[in-house]
């Protein structure tokens, strides 16, 4: 046996073979695209088995017997466009175009004995030839759309049909110039034998190749995954884990969807096309319930009731996967595919493993988050700590002062009895009591904007009336207060709160300005809210500080603890009160020495307008009619 | 030392003159100082028999001024005198004589300046 023989034998065991395997697959699982593959290579193997019969009976093959293989040889092409429409997209018109040629092909071979005419023999290359071409064209053209394992499937098909294309076209040379027929041959016995080869690969890869095809996306992606937990944001985490899973099954899809318990619902990241879905609905969901992995390679005939949702999302194949943490339901890992022989098998398995990849990923994150609150909640407790200790220390220096002064008035008193009275120790003793008082009212007014209880009794009052008046308690020649109110602003308020408030940002301003700073107190209406600010020439705010300004126990870092007395509760309860009226409060500064204003905004109620309204004309005539 | 001279350190106002009232009422000599560092200069300048330290004030603290005893190589007992809850612990810090948590009883403030000046 020469090579040549050889080499031809080996080829036409190869397409058997495949034909055999193809065919097995398909009983395994008959969906359209193996069927068809199967069809391909069981006219390969037609063709293979009847030159071999020949060669065994040494009979030369009669009209008839040529016409029939003509037309099988002729199949081909077809075969391979009904492929193309498996795995990817195309023009409608391509098939039956298709079919309409291998029909008018087999027509003229049955009915004009050889030797063809050459006008036969070119239609009939042409029609092999061009629709080789627009198959290897197009499954490269898919390969350029899809990623991973796809991609290098939709390459080795594109790969075939170039290799089956020249094959045609050297035999079609080698009719017309029958010289070097022999090198010819062995020619067209490689390109044959690659171009099975890359057809098999392609359309039907084993499972090994499969593996390896998917395994720099998987690596890649399990590399990854071990940075991911620690990403700020939890929808990143997922959009990263959707990108992995669709990288590594070679779709173009992924979709998380997250298990809301609270809702009973599974929530999807933006960009999807369905935010929610219930936990009995859908194909993800199915996965869910059962807790295993499902495949659809038809969601329309599987889930009917969305058929719709997967024909706009493109998602006429979809394998779902749960994904669980020891017990625990995180969730489900979908992809899908317009094209249902993407997938294999197999890829089940490859999902349920980055299924679980992910279970990990995220909970591992509920782990980070569940140590962020536990930390949070530590510094709540420090905070709170530091707040008592603080308290406590700002309560018991006027005490001090409160205790000994009485105990040394007590004394001098039993001492020289007719003394008199000393004054200025008792002047110390209200003061200091006072500052006591006053601390003790600001600690319980902490209390209550923590119980939402700092707003009690609430009445029609004029907010410019209640301002004016607090202003003017306010003013000294030293710091100036300016009211800039026009009229009335009338709303429901709690009026001694609301003296407090405007009280406490006044005490403020003056506390925090240079003598013959002037504070500027300017109120306005805007429809159905009032605005107050109150801004001051003082020593302002860092900009750092704006944010924590009204939360308890903060104090400006500019402000020296000692130079101005106080425990940073004022704001917080300007705050609450503020807050408690259902309005909201907050401070602008240019900066260190730059001043601050201060700005409330409170409901109130609207202006009544003198001007008649348009409504009443449009109910006159609804009375008419 | 018929009358022993004691230095007050307090930043709240109130509280150094109330103490100082109470001490001077039993006949001692008292300073006061609102801040470690004027203690410091207050330290040279008198020679106290005893300093009631308070802990937290500005400019100098009561650790600082502590420090600068030593590095003036001044030894002079020391009566803690806190609002807060660590008082026996930051007394313990700086070797101080003794403690006091305010609010303290004008007793409590007295018998102990007693043992301490005559411990000095």
């Amino acid at each position: 046996m020469s090579a040549f023989q050889l080499l031809q034998l080996v080829s036409q065991l190869l397409f058997v073979l495949v034909a055999v395997a193809v065919t097995l697959q398909t009983i395994r699982r008959p969906l359209k695209a193996s069927l068809d593959t199967a069809l391909l290579f069981a006219v390969v193997a037609l063709l293979v088995a009847v030159g071999w019969i020949h060669q065994l009976d040494g009979v030369k093959a009669g009209r008839w017997e040529n016409a029939v293989t003509g037309s099988l040889l002729m199949a081909i092409p077809y075969m391979l466009v009904r492929l193309v429409d498996d795995f990817t997209t195309m023009r409608r018109a391509i098939p039956g175009a298709a079919a309409v040629g291998l029909a008018a092909s087999i027509v003229s071979l049955f009915v004009f004995p050889p030797p063809y005419s050459g006008i036969l023999a070119l239609l009939l290359v042409f029609y092999f030839a061009g629709f080789t071409t627009y198959v290897a064209v197009a499954f490269v053209r898919a390969s350029r759309g899809a990623s991973g394992v796809t991609r290098r499937r939709m390459n080795a098909v594109a790969g075939g049909s170039l290799f089956l294309g020249l094959a045609i076209l050297l035999a079609g040379i080698a009719l017309a110039t029958p010289g070097a027929a022999k090198t010819e041959g062995i020619i067209i016995s490689l390109l044959t034998l690659l171009s099975g080869l890359f057809f098999f690969l392609g359309f039907a890869p084993p499972v090994w190749l499969r593996r390896a095809w998917q395994e720099p996306e998987v690596r890649g992606f399990l590399a990854r995954a071990a940075s991911l937990p620690r990403m700020p944001d939890l929808r990143e985490i997922v959009h990263e884990l959707e990108r992995g899973a669709a990288g590594s099954l070679g779709v173009a899809n992924a979709a998380i969807g997250l298990w809301d318990a609270e809702a009973g619902l599974l929530r999807y990241n933006a960009g999807h096309l369905l935010r929610e879905s219930r936990a009995d609905q859908m194909i993800g969901g199915h996965a869910f319930i059962a807790q295993e992995p499902v495949f659809s390679d038809n969601t329309e005939r599987d889930d009917p009731a969305h058929a719709d949702l997967y024909r706009k999302t493109g998602a006429r194949a979809i394998m779902a996967a749960p994904i669980t943490s020891d017990g625990k339901r995180l969730g489900i890992l979908a992809v899908y595919a317009a094209h249902a022989p993407i997938f294999a098998d197999d890829d089940l398995l490859l999902l349920s493993l980055l299924a679980n990849q992910a279970a990990v990923i995220l909970e591992s994150r509920i782990l980070i988050d569940e140590a962020a609150r536990v930390k949070a909640l530590e510094e709540t407790t420090r905070l709170k700590d530091d707040f008592l200790s603080a308290a406590a220390h700002d309560l018991k220096t006027p005490l001090t002062t409160i205790v000994a002064q009485a105990q040394l008035l007590e004394r001098r008193a039993r001492r020289n009895p007719g003394e008199p009275a000393n004054l200025e120790g008792i002047e110390s003793l209200v003061t200091e009591s006072q500052r006591l008082k006053r601390l003790v009212l600001e600690l319980l007014d902490v209390a209550r904007v923590e119980q939402g209880k700092l707003v009690s009794y609430r009445e029609p009052l004029d907010l410019i009336e209640l301002a004016r008046e607090v202003c003017e308690r306010h003013s000294t020649p030293l710091h100036r207060q300016v009211l800039d109110a026009p009229g009335r602003i009338v709303g429901n308020y709690d009026g001694a709160r609301i003296v407090q408030l405007i009280d406490n940002l006044l005490e403020n301003a003056v506390k925090y300005s240079p003598e013959g700073g002037e504070i500027r107190v300017r109120i306005r209406q805007d429809g159905a809210s009032a605005s107050l600010t109150v801004a001051d020439p003082g020593i302002g705010i860092p900009t750092a500080d704006l944010a924590h300004l009204f939360d308890r126990f903060h104090r400006g870092s500019n402000v020296d603890d000692r130079q101005f007395a106080g425990m940073g509760l004022g704001l917080f309860i300007c705050r609450g009160i503020v807050e408690q009226h259902g309005g909201s409060i907050w401070a602008t500064s240019a900066g260190i020495g730059q001043g601050s204003t201060f700005h409330v905004v409170l409901p109130a109620a609207e202006p009544i307008s003198v001007t008649p309204r348009p409504h009443p004309i449009s109910l006159a005539v609804e009375q008419a009619g | 030392m018929s009358h022993p001279s004691i230095l007050v350190v307090d930043d709240d106002s109130s509280i150094r003159r109330i103490v100082a009232e109470i001490l001077l009422m039993e006949e001692y000599e008292v300073v006061t100082a609102p801040n470690g560092a004027e203690a410091l200069l207050a330290v040279e300048h008198e020679r106290p028999a005893l300093v009631l330290l308070d802990m937290r004030m500005p400019v100098l603290d009561g650790w600082g001024f502590v420090q600068g005893l030593k590095e003036r190589d001044i030894d002079v007992p020391i009566l803690v005198m806190t609002a807060a809850q660590d008082t026996a612990r930051w007394a313990a810090e700086v070797g101080a004589a003794g403690h006091l948590a305010k609010p303290f009883e004008m007793s409590e403030l007295l018998s102990a300046v007693e043992r301490l000046c005559q411990a000095g």
